[in-house]
């Protein structure tokens, strides 16, 4: 078991946003966060960045890129820890060879290619949304947390992004606001109201309908 | 790209910073108070420099500074090893200096003159006595360290009055030089003011001074002024003898433009003793601890 | 300034709070115009104007025998020492967080670059190292702060995605360091412009920059030789887009400290002189200080420094200051509709932009110098020169800053927008740049004394001239903690408002 939480309040400063929370995640599974916005999804997956920070990649809602770097060195950030100061400033200024090899098939599955170079802040929001996931996937480990990763991106993307990341990782937590996409990829869904989880099922014969619960004043799930 | 850009530009700047340039040479360095216009005292002293370096056969130089405390300073500080001072610039200097001597002064400097000028919209006229209408009205002096245009000016207008002469005025400057104060009381920026008798003989002479103007309305009586001072450690870097041998060759300037320029008759020899009164007034009016 | 229009709280007008400090400021400056000496001394002014007009009509460029060595200096002068700054500065703003710091920062700034060099005239003379050090000194202590604020300012969802354990080292050049890297080069430029100002000031007190033959010139009544010194130095500023690129600048500052002049050699002992007798307040050198009768001395002493000294130069700064920034603050609302577009088309703009760099680019100390000349010794020359400089900078700002606000197509035109639209809107911006320039104000005050107006500077400059140390270093601390005080007071009154301006060079 990766994480354990029994009976915790989650919140921030201003007092807990979901009380009573007890979820397990074990190594392999493949978590859909839903509910409506607000419903705690960010506080969840904060509180459990919190407890694996140390294992946990992490595709923030905001891809919290450096404006001035170029996605290479965005990328590249996901193993600052893995290398000695002196070699990262070296890649700093001059980006070995190595590195570049080894971060231009992740950027280039991501549809980044002609982008190597340019500097994140010059990207469109999508754009810079996959430069996010890029470094997550460089910087690889146990297993990925993400705040709705593909909310930026067009489906087809979406599936790209998906697809990269369930595969590069054992386990994964992204909070979804696609209830469709969600039931497509992850094996568990767990779904938040009323700052509680009010559900917390393995994925199998999960209809769209049965989460509409969820989904208090809107006909329907939708993006 | 703009980060490595500004890398190098980093890299650069602390090569730039460590290559600090320094150069050492022994030239015997002199300066001079800056008791008038500039362009009048580069002139005098690059003469002077080069006849000292012909007769010294060292390589002298001339540094101007902008004030006086900066001459005193320099010489102090051993940037400068002779120094044309005036009478209280010289005593603080060799106050500062332990060692250092007045060897020369100008034939006229043992009987050096201030002369209080008034621009003539006071209606000032000549006196024998110190005239004491001047109170109240707006006086400038010279330079806050000069010897005739403000140790002995302060000194008779304090023993007149009894009183600073931030007291006795309704303003009192300090316009700098001797040259400056000439030619702010002919503009009227100040009615009255005190000078360097020789510095306004000279800009009469040259017709500078409208005497429709202004005039002088009173002469001080004389003091030791200007000097030759020089640093006592001389002998240890150019060899015995060495100050004896600028003191021969001040006193055997007779080139008449080089006199010309200061302008002087001639040179005499001088002592520390000479300007004992001067020490004493400055203390008198505390212009030295 | 109109009346807010909070409708809802009450049924006559009411005046903002930021209002309401603009009257009492004018107040206080109103109070203290008739302590301060505001005469024109000069009985002829006129003729004295029309020959400096006529310099300016006939600049001599040739007159000026050591032109290229001048501009040389200058330009070697504020190279070295701002890159001394920008380096020594950056490494400071790290430690920004520790109070020590802040504090070295903060005195080091509160003392104006010329006292830095009269200070360091005594330990190295006429070196090289003073210029430098006189204008690294306080411009590392202004560029710690501005680095650290902007350092500050990082994105924090950048460090939230690092990996655990990345090295602070690799956090700060990948992280906190890319962003806050063009704010750091623009404001380092700026601080440049700033250096060269600086540079050309220190002249006044013996480098060989600009100032040096500007003084000489000025003094002998060489018009047309000012002129062209003058004329310049404008250029050199105007130009500065272009030559002073980046990857130019490098390749300067490796050339640079070759060409800086003066004499070279320094000497220990001159240093320890200063720093263990000169300071030392002289009841207590070579002093018994088991002696009753030493430290009853040094009371003496202190008591006739800070009542015949101090206290009638802070009276007198403070005046000035106070009646110059309430001037700064007229004249920049009159000065930035000559560059804003909501008032003047492109010819009238193009006038104006030239009006505003003259003023702006003429450090104020020379303004004042040239106003003294021609109006006397005064604090009128004072506040003119210090309101025109002043006022032109933040006319400028305000002037930028008018061309971002939007109007309606059918708003109102001439003195009509320029009340009712422009200003209101402006208003509490144009508050923040005042009160950012309130300390400047204060430091150029202190250090006009030096031309003879009667601020603290006066009373340091006199205390040189004497060869007394002591007191003109106890003098430059006490203006020193004066500013720190006026930039304290400034912040608190900006924060009380609510005004924040992120223009940097409004500072220091």
């Amino acid at each position: 078991m990766l994480l354990k939480l029994v009976k915790q309040d989650l919140g921030y400063d201003r007092g807990p946003v979901l009380r009573g929370v007890s979820l397990g995640i074990e190594a392999g599974d493949r978590i859909a966060l839903v509910g409506e916005s607000g419903a705690g999804k960010s506080t969840l997956l904060a509180a459990i960045q919190a407890r694996l920070r140390d294992r946990a990649a992490l595709v923030p809602q905001n891809p919290g890129l450096v404006a001035s770097l170029s996605v290479f060195h965005n990328v590249y950030m996901g193993r600052l820890n893995r290398h000695p100061s002196w070699y990262n400033l070296l890649n700093l200024a001059w980006p070995r060879q190595r590195e570049t090899a080894a971060i231009r098939p992740l950027v280039a599955r991501l549809g980044l290619q002609d982008k190597l170079f340019e500097r994140a802040g010059e990207l469109s929001g999508g754009q810079q949304q996959r430069v996010g996931v890029c470094r997550a996937l460089h910087q690889g480990g146990e297993l990925v947390l993400g705040d709705e990763p593909v909310s930026a991106v067009d489906s087809h993307q979406a599936r790209t992004v998906l697809d990269a990341l369930h595969e590069q990782f054992g386990t994964v937590v992204l909070a979804m606001h696609d209830v469709e996409l969600a039931l497509r990829y992850a094996t568990r869904i767990v779904g938040l109201k009323d700052g509680v989880i009010a559900l917390d099922r393995r994925n199998t014969g999960l209809k769209v309908s049965d989460l509409d619960f969820l989904y208090r004043d809107r006909d329907a799930p939708r993006s | 790209m703009g980060k490595l850009i500004g890398r190098r530009f980093f890299i650069a700047l602390a090569a730039g910073l460590l290559a600090t340039s320094v150069a050492v040479a022994d030239t015997f360095v002199f300066t001079a108070i800056p008791d008038q216009d500039e362009a009048r005292l580069k002139e005098r002293f690059g003469k002077v420099a080069t006849y000292l370096s012909e007769a010294l056969g060292v390589e002298t130089r001339y540094v101007p500074v902008k004030s006086y405390a900066a001459a005193v300073t320099a010489f102090r500080n051993d940037q400068v090893q002779l120094a044309w001072f005036g009478g209280l610039s010289g005593v603080r200097a060799r106050l500062l200096v332990e060692g250092s001597e007045a060897i020369a002064q100008g034939i006229e400097d043992p009987n050096f003159e201030t002369y209080f000028i008034a621009h003539v919209s006071t209606g000032l006229k000549p006196s024998q006595d110190f005239p004491k209408e001047i109170a109240g009205m707006t006086f400038t002096f010279g330079s806050k360290g000069s010897t005739s245009g403000r140790l002995m000016p302060e000194y008779h207008i304090r023993q007149q009055f009894g009183k600073s002469p931030d007291e006795v005025f309704s303003k009192v400057g300090f316009s700098g030089n001797h040259s400056k104060t000439v030619a702010l009381v002919q503009s009227g920026a100040y009615q009255v003011g005190a000078t360097n008798f020789k510095v306004w003989k000279r800009e009469l002479a040259e017709g500078k001074i409208d005497p429709d103007k202004l005039s002088v309305i009173w002469k001080t009586p004389g003091y030791p002024d200007y000097q030759w001072t020089i640093r006592g450690d001389v002998d240890q870097r150019w060899g015995e003898g060495f100050k004896e041998k600028v003191r021969q060759a001040l006193l055997d300037m007779d080139a008449p433009d080089l006199l010309a320029s200061f302008p002087r008759k001639g040179f005499i020899p001088a002592t520390n003793a000479d300007f004992q009164p001067i020490l004493d007034t400055a203390r008198e009016i505390k212009l030295i601890d | 300034m109109p009346p807010a229009a909070e409708t809802s709280s009450g049924l006559r007008p009411r005046y903002s709070r930021a209002v309401w400090v603009s009257f009492l400021f004018i107040a206080i400056a109103a109070a203290c115009l008739p302590f301060a000496d505001l005469s024109i001394s000069t009985l002829d002014p006129w003729t004295e104007m029309e020959r400096m007009l006529w310099g300016v009509l006939t600049p001599d460029f040739l007159a000026v025998s050591n032109l290229g060595t001048a501009i040389l200096q200058t330009v070697a002068f504020a190279l070295v020492g701002v890159a001394l700054a920008a380096v020594s500065g950056f490494v400071m703003a790290q430690f920004f967080h520790l109070r020590l710091v802040r504090l070295l920062c903060a005195v080091a700034r509160a003392i104006h670059e010329i006292f830095w060099a009269l200070i360091f005239l005594q330990m190295f003379g006429l070196s090289p190292l003073t210029g430098v050090l006189a204008i690294a000194i306080p411009y590392a202590g202004i560029c710690a702060k501005v680095y650290a604020e902007t350092l500050e300012e990082a994105p924090p969802a950048a460090l939230k995605v690092l990996p655990a354990g990345v090295s602070t080292l690799s956090t700060f050049f990948f992280v906190r360091l890319p962003d806050a890297w063009v704010h750091i080069k623009n404001y380092t430029l700026y601080r440049f412009e700033c250096g060269l100002r600086s540079s050309a000031v220190l002249g006044f007190v013996g480098l060989p920059t600009l100032g040096y033959y500007l003084e000489t010139a000025f003094s002998e009544g060489n018009y047309s030789e000012a002129a062209a010194l003058l004329m310049i130095f404008y250029v050199l500023i105007a130009t500065l887009r272009v030559w002073a690129k980046p990857r130019l600048l490098g390749l300067y500052l490796v050339v640079a400290p070759f060409l800086l002049s003066g004499s070279s050699q320094i000497r220990l002992d001159n240093v320890l002189r200063f720093l263990g007798e000169d300071i030392v307040p002289a009841p207590l050198r070579d002093a018994n200080l088991l002696d009753a009768g030493t430290w009853s001395g040094l009371a003496d002493w202190l008591g006739m420094l800070l009542a015949d000294q101090a206290l009638p130069g802070i009276v007198a700064t403070v005046l000035l200051t106070q009646i110059a920034l309430v001037a700064t603050a007229f004249l920049s609302l009159a000065f930035f509709p000559l560059i804003s577009e909501k008032f003047f088309g492109r010819f009238g703009r193009t006038l104006g932009h030239i009006f505003l760099v003259v003023l702006r680019s003429t450090p104020e100390f020379i303004l004042v110098y040239i106003f003294l000349q021609l109006w006397g010794p005064s604090m009128l020359p004072a506040v003119v020169a210090l309101a025109l400089h002043n006022g032109a900078i933040i006319g400028h700002l305000l002037g930028r800053y008018s061309d971002e606000i939007r109007l309606r197509p059918d708003s109102p035109v001439g003195i009509n927008r320029y009340a009712f639209e422009i200003v209101p809107r402006m208003y509490g911006q144009f508050l923040a740049f005042l009160f950012y320039r309130w300390e400047v104000i204060m430091r150029e005050t202190a250090i006009l004394g030096v031309l003879g107006i009667a601020t603290l500077g006066f009373y340091i400059d006199s205390a040189i001239a004497d060869i007394r140390l002591d007191r003109a270093m106890l003098l430059i601390f006490i203006t020193a903690l004066l500013n720190i005080g006026i930039d304290s007071l400034s912040r608190l009154i900006r924060d009380r408002l609510r005004l924040s301006t992120r223009v940097e060079s409004c500072r220091g």
